[in-house]
C-alpha cells in the first residue's frame, strides 16, 4: 500500500476515531475474558490462584474430568436430543399452519394471527404450574419427552408468525399450475411450496435451535435429574459443587464446554442467525 | 370449496392443539388456581380450597415479594435505559461507515448466542471475582486504584449493580441488531441531502434517524420488557440462594413451588405461585397498554 493511499484512508477514518476506540475496548474486553477462561481451563486451580497459568503444561484432564466424572458428555447428548428433535417438530407443526394463514382466506384468520401474537408475550411462569401437573398425570416427568413436547409447543406461535410472512411472499403461479396439473393441495404444499420456503425454514430453524439449546427455566423445572439435565442446567449444578470443592480449573473447563458448541455454530452461521433475529422483530 | 376446507383444518389443527396445550389451558388454570389454596402441584381441583384474594394479599404483604417487584422495575427502567442507549450508540457507530462492520456486529451480538449460565459464570467467577485472579480486581490493582480494586462486586452492596451491568452487556447486541436493521432501511439520500444543507451527525440522528425508527424503538421497549419481567437466570446465577438484593418474581415463584429454600417443611401453597404468575401477566398487559398509548404504532412511508 502506497503512502498516499494510507494517508487518504487515515483522513477518511479520522473523524471515526472515537467509534473505533469504543469498538476496540469491546473487542479487548471480550478477548481477555474468553481468552483467560480458556487458558485457566487448561491449567490447575493452584496456578489460577498464584497467577502462573500453564506453568505445569496443559491439563487436558480438566475436560476429561468434566465430560466423564461430571456427566457433561451425558448433558451434551441430552441437549442435542432435546434441541434437534424439538426443532424439527416445531417446523412440522408450524409450516402447514403458516402456509394456510399466509396464502388462504378463511373466517377467523385475523383472530388466529392475533392469538398467536399475544401468546408470544405470555410469561412462562403463567403456564408452568399447570404444565407440571399435566406432565405428572401423564406420567411423563422423568422422561425426555416432557421437555421435547414443551419446547415444541412453546415455540410454535413464533415460528408460525415468522413463516407466515415468508409463505405469503411466494409466487402464486407455481401453486396454481401444480393444482391444474392434478396435484392435490397436500402435494402442492409438500412438493412445491415447502421446498420454496426452505430459506425461511432454515433461518427460523437455526434461531429455534439456539433458543432451545440455551433455554434454562423449563429445563431447570422439568429435567431435574442427572440423566435428563441439559448442558445449561448441568453447568449450574456443577458450578455449585465445584465451588465447594474448590476445583476452579474444572469449573472453567465446564464453562468452555458449554460455551464452545454455540460459539462455533455462531461463527459458521452468524449471517443466518442475525437474519433470523431481525426478520422476527422488524416485521412486527 | 370443501376440498379447501378439509385442507385448512388439517393444516391448522396441530398448531391449534399445541396452542391449547401450552397456552390457553395453562393460563386459565393458573388464573383459577390463584384464588385457591393448593397443597400439591398435581392435586385435582376437588382438593383445592377456595380462599378468595388471600394469595394476592399474602404476596403483597410479603416483603421479599415486594422487593422482587422493585427489583424488576429497577432492571426494567435503569437497565432499559443503559441497554437501549448503548445499543443505539453502537448501531449509529456501525452505520457511520466504520470498516469491518459485519465483524463488529457479530462480536457485539456474541453474548446472546451463548448460554446465560456460561456467560454469568464468566462474570461471577472471573470478572467480578474477589480472588487475586479476578479481572476487575487485578485491572484496578495494576492501575493503582485501590478504592475500585477493593470493591466486593458480588457482596450485598454491589451485587445488584454488578448483575445489572453483566445483563446489560449481553443485551446491548440484541437491541443493536434490531435498531441497525431499522436504520439500514432508511434511504441514504435523506442523509446526503441533509449533509449538503450542513446538518451535523447529531442533527441528522435526532431529525432523521430517530423519527424514522420509532416503530423499531417501540419493538425494543416491548422486547426489553419481556426480558425484564421474566428475569431469572442471572438472579439465580448471582445468588444461588434467593436474597432480597437480587430476587425477582420468577425466582420467587420458582422457590415457592419448585425449590426448597423458602418452603416451610410440610407446607406448600401452589396457589401463591399461581398468583405470582397472574400478577406478572397483569403487569405485562398494563405495560403493553401503556406503551400503546405512549408510542402508538404509526405507518411510516419512506
Amino acid at each position: 500500500m502506497s503512502m498516499t493511499n494510507l494517508k487518504s484512508i487515515l483522513k477518511k477514518d479520522a473523524p471515526l476515531t472515537p467509534a473505533y476506540i469504543l469498538l476496540l475496548i469491546w473487542l479487548l474486553f471480550s478477548i481477555v475474558i474468553i481468552g483467560w477462561i480458556f487458558a485457566a481451563s487448561f491449567s490447575t486451580t493452584r496456578e489460577i490462584f498464584t497467577g502462573t497459568l500453564f506453568k505445569s503444561g496443559i491439563h487436558i484432564e480438566n475436560y476429561w474430568n468434566a465430560l466423564v466424572n461430571q456427566n457433561f458428555a451425558r448433558y451434551f447428548f441430552n441437549s442435542f436430543v432435546y434441541t434437534s428433535t424439538a426443532s424439527v417438530g416445531i417446523i412440522l407443526i408450524s409450516a402447514p399452519a403458516a402456509y394456510v394463514i399466509g396464502r388462504m382466506k378463511f373466517p377467523g384468520r385475523k383472530l388466529l394471527i392475533n392469538t398467536f401474537l399475544i401468546s408470544m408475550s405470555i410469561p412462562v411462569v403463567m403456564v408452568v404450574i399447570p404444565l407440571f401437573a399435566v406432565m405428572i398425570r401423564l406420567k411423563l416427568i422423568g422422561s425426555m419427552f416432557t421437555l421435547i413436547i414443551l419446547y415444541i409447543t412453546s415455540n410454535v406461535p413464533f415460528t408460525v408468525y415468522f413463516l407466515t410472512g415468508f409463505f405469503s411472499t411466494l409466487p402464486k403461479e407455481l401453486e396454481d399450475s401444480a393444482l391444474i396439473d392434478g396435484c392435490s393441495l397436500y402435494q402442492a404444499f409438500w412438493r412445491i411450496m415447502l421446498p420454496l420456503a426452505q430459506p425461511g425454514i432454515i433461518t427460523v430453524g437455526i434461531f429455534n435451535f439456539m433458543t432451545i439449546w440455551n433455554e434454562y427455566f423449563m429445563a431447570l423445572v422439568f429435567a431435574n435429574k442427572t440423566e435428563l439435565r441439559t448442558l445449561a442446567v448441568g453447568l449450574q449444578f456443577t458450578i455449585q459443587s465445584m465451588r465447594y470443592v474448590g476445583d476452579w480449573a474444572g469449573l472453567f473447563a465446564a464453562v468452555i464446554i458449554v460455551f464452545l458448541p454455540t460459539f462455533i455454530l455462531y461463527i459458521l452461521l452468524s449471517q443466518k442467525i442475525i437474519a433470523g433475529i431481525t426478520g422476527g422483530a422488524i416485521k412486527g | 370449496m370443501k376440498r379447501n376446507r378439509t385442507f385448512i383444518i388439517v393444516c391448522l389443527t396441530p398448531a391449534l392443539l399445541s396452542f391449547l396445550f401450552f397456552f390457553l389451558y395453562p393460563v386459565l388454570r393458573t388464573l383459577l388456581m390463584s384464588f385457591y389454596q393448593v397443597k400439591g402441584i398435581a392435586d385435582s381441583m376437588s382438593l383445592w380450597e377456595y380462599i378468595g384474594f388471600s394469595n394476592y394479599i399474602n404476596l403483597i404483604g410479603s416483603q421479599l415479594f415486594r422487593q422482587s417487584l422493585i427489583n424488576i422495575f429497577k432492571i426494567w427502567f435503569i437497565g432499559g435505559i443503559i441497554s437501549v442507549f448503548f445499543a443505539t450508540l453502537f448501531a449509529v457507530i456501525l452505520t457511520s461507515g466504520v470498516r469491518f462492520k459485519a465483524f463488529w456486529r457479530s462480536l457485539i451480538y456474541l453474548p446472546n448466542t451463548i448460554s446465560a449460565v456460561a456467560i454469568a459464570t464468566m462474570w461471577t467467577q472471573y470478572a467480578y471475582s474477589n480472588q487475586d485472579f479476578g479481572l476487575l480486581k487485578s485491572l484496578f490493582g495494576a492501575l493503582g486504584i485501590r478504592a475500585l480494586a477493593d470493591i466486593q462486586w458480588t457482596g450485598p452492596r454491589f451485587i445488584f449493580t454488578s448483575m445489572l451491568i453483566a445483563f446489560c452487556f449481553g443485551s446491548v447486541g440484541y437491541f443493536m441488531l434490531i435498531l441497525l436493521a431499522g436504520m439500514e432501511r432508511i434511504p441514504k439520500e435523506l442523509y446526503e441531502s441533509s449533509r449538503l444543507e450542513g446538518a451535523s451527525i447529531f442533527v441528522q440522528f435526532t431529525r432523521i434517524t430517530l423519527p424514522l425508527i420509532r416503530n423499531v424503538f417501540r419493538t425494543c421497549i416491548v422486547l426489553w420488557s419481556v426480558a425484564a419481567f421474566n428475569f431469572f437466570v442471572w438472579a439465580q446465577m448471582f445468588s444461588p440462594i434467593p436474597v432480597p438484593e437480587t430476587i425477582t418474581p420468577v425466582y420467587y415463584l420458582y422457590n415457592v413451588v419448585f425449590g426448597s429454600s423458602m418452603q416451610v417443611p410440610g407446607y406448600i401453597n401452589v396457589g401463591t405461585g399461581a398468583a405470582v404468575g397472574a400478577i406478572l401477566t397483569i403487569l405485562v398487559v398494563v405495560l403493553y397498554s401503556a406503551i400503546n398509548l405512549a408510542i402508538p404504532e404509526k405507518k411510516l412511508e419512506y
